[in-house]
């Protein structure tokens, strides 16, 4: 494996450092999953080129946190999101919506996210210019019917244009995933589906974004991406820990967790 | 002959769809094999199977690509499938999606509970920002496909199944509601939807002349107006609406209209399980013309 972009690793650290001070705003965040899903984040925006028509979506919009950290430090976001997020009049809520420049659709209802990208990739077909629609998605959100309607639909419709990375952290609101309604088998599931289907290191910014802009989106199969995550990556203290789902930190403490990051 | 509301739509679509090359038309499986917008324009029809959520959700991301998506499947489905949907695409995100529901009411007939849909005011009309038509007969169903079509925004169109009738003559005034004779000193019918339209012309065949306000602009700012309009004319209303009592039309109005009497004549609070034809449901929910004259007369006779 080639040595890591330092420029890639000054940014993970960044949004990492970002995600923890949303953590200590008055409101909290939900910290594990905005910590597992932000390379995948960072990954689905270096291979898009949303001014030539790509989109990503966040469907597990409850990572809110981990969307304005990674728009804000790759210059999407002006404004350090842990100032105004979940304040009075901020239009930076505890779900992304679409008021906020730079974000078509409002999501945190789990499901939705996945339709509108699978939506997206049919208006590209339409168009003729076949941008892609890609989505990132959780793994406990999948337990949604919708998505997989939606799944149904960008195999039905032959939308190689349609991408799902699915932030494979083991985790949701109330434990484990395993634990509440397992997805065994997922990557047969996809396949099942018609999906081309790659298990990847959901940490590993470069491989992700090599498998997103190698698929070939004049085909007929939608990819779907497992990435592999931790739920808390990065913070030692929480790493795995399903407690971290969502944290309200006292500066002290997120200090501390800062100054424990690699 | 005039056409149901349900065929009149997708010829005047794909009729509109000729000059308006920014018309997709998507379907839930319950279009039709040979749906004529199919036929004339394959490439901008979408059989999206029945999935209704994942449908409107699509739409959404359609419509921000610049297309103006109609989404058309059963009234029930369209509504209560895709509630959550249409909350978030069309009201929230205002995405300018047209959702064309058939089967509203108890068109279905003998299809039972499952098909039926006397909900569809209640939950639309609760989510700000969606546009709200209820037209009765081809000509007023053409007249609002071509409105829904020149009028960037979300809308919902509630039809019938297979009832065909010509709609209203009479003078319709700038808010698209057709008023009919009568005395103003009388009941007023308010009709909202065809059968509710239905209900009335055959009462007023039975008791002359009574003042009639045909709506099929039924949002909360359509209404805001019609509310003013028939206040000024009328002191007593009757709404006719195959819908049940709460969340319909007649409640919104009573709100609207504080210094006026607003009854409801509605499909009440029963469920409509049991077989028959469209007319015959309705009659099973109490909805008939001869318990809508009874109103009328014990309203009358209070009035005297």
């Amino acid at each position: 494996m080639a040595a890591p972009n330092p420029a890639i690793v000054q940014l993970q650290k960044k949004v990492r450092q970002t995600i923890v001070d949303l953590g200590a705003t008055p409101t909290g965040c939900h910290v594990g999953g905005s910590l597992s899903v932000a390379d995948i984040l960072i990954a689905a925006f270096i291979s898009s080129d949303r001014e030539q028509g790509d989109e990503v979506v966040l469907s597990k919009g409850h990572a809110a946190a981990g969307l304005y950290a990674v728009m804000h430090h790759m210059d999407m976001l002006p404004e350090d999101p842990a100032v105004g997020y979940g304040r009075r009049g901020s239009i930076l809520t505890g779900h992304p919506n679409h008021k906020i420049p730079g974000i078509r659709f409002s999501t945190g209802s789990l499901g939705h996210g996945v339709a509108y990208a699978v939506g997206w990739a049919l208006a590209r077909k339409l168009k003729g210019d076949r941008r892609r629609g890609l989505v990132v998605a959780g793994d406990g959100e999948l337990q949604e019917g919708l998505c997989w309607e939606a799944f149904q639909l960008a195999s039905a419709q032959r939308l190689g244009n349609f991408v799902v990375v699915i932030d494979r952290n083991g985790g949701q609101n109330d434990g484990a995933v395993d634990d509440i309604s397992p997805l065994e088998n997922l990557d047969k599931r996809f396949e099942s589906f018609g999906f081309r289907v790659e298990t990847l290191d959901g940490h590993d910014i470069d491989a992700l974004s090599a498998r997103i802009v190698a698929h070939d989106l004049t085909g007929d199969r939608p990819l779907a991406i497992i990435a592999e995550t931790v739920k808390g990556k990065g913070i030692p203290a929480i790493e795995n820990n399903p407690a971290c789902h969502y944290v309200v930190l006292k500066p002290a403490m997120a200090q501390k967790w800062k100054e424990s990051m690699a | 002959m005039s056409l149901a509301g349900r065929v009149a739509y997708r010829e005047e679509l794909t009729r509109l769809a000729h000059q308006h090359p920014e018309i997709v038309c998507l379907e839930a499986d319950l279009g039709g094999a040979k749906h004529p917008f199919q036929e004339a324009f394959p490439d901008r029809f979408y059989n999206l199977g029945i999935a209704e959520a994942a449908a409107v959700d699509c739409a959404t991301a359609i419509a921000l690509n610049g297309y103006t998506p109609f989404f058309s499947t059963f009234a029930p489905f369209a509504v209560l499938r895709s509630a959550e949907s249409i909350k978030l695409s069309l009201a929230y995100m205002g995405a300018n999606i047209k959702v064309v529901a058939p089967y509203a009411g108890v068109a279905g007939g003998w299809f039972g509970t499952t098909h039926h849909c006397l909900e569809d005011f209640a939950v639309i009309r609760s989510f700000p920002g969606i546009r709200i038509l209820a037209p009765y007969g081809e000509e007023e169903t053409r007249e609002m496909v071509r409105l829904m079509v020149g009028t960037p925004g979300p809308f919902y169109m509630r039809l019938g199944r297979n009832g065909a009738y010509a709609s209203l003559d009479g003078e319709r005034d700038s808010h698209g509601i057709v008023w009919q004779g009568g005395s103003d000193q009388g009941v007023c019918l308010v009709s909202a939807g065809e059968m509710g339209t239905v209900a009335v012309l055959a009462a007023r065949e039975q008791r002359g002349d009574l003042a009639h306000a045909h709506l099929c602009m039924l949002d909360q700012p359509a209404l805001e107006i019609a509310a003013q309009a028939i206040a000024a004319r009328c002191h007593t209303v009757l709404v006719v609406e195959e819908h049940r009592p709460m969340g319909g039309i007649g409640s919104a109005l009573a709100l609207l209209m504080p210094d006026c009497r607003v009854h409801s004549f509605n499909c009440g609070e029963k469920w409509p399980n049991s077989g028959g034809s469209h007319e015959e449901v309705l009659e099973s929910l109490g909805f008939s013309t001869a318990a809508l004259l009874e109103k009328i007369d014990t309203l009358t006779a209070a009035m005297a």
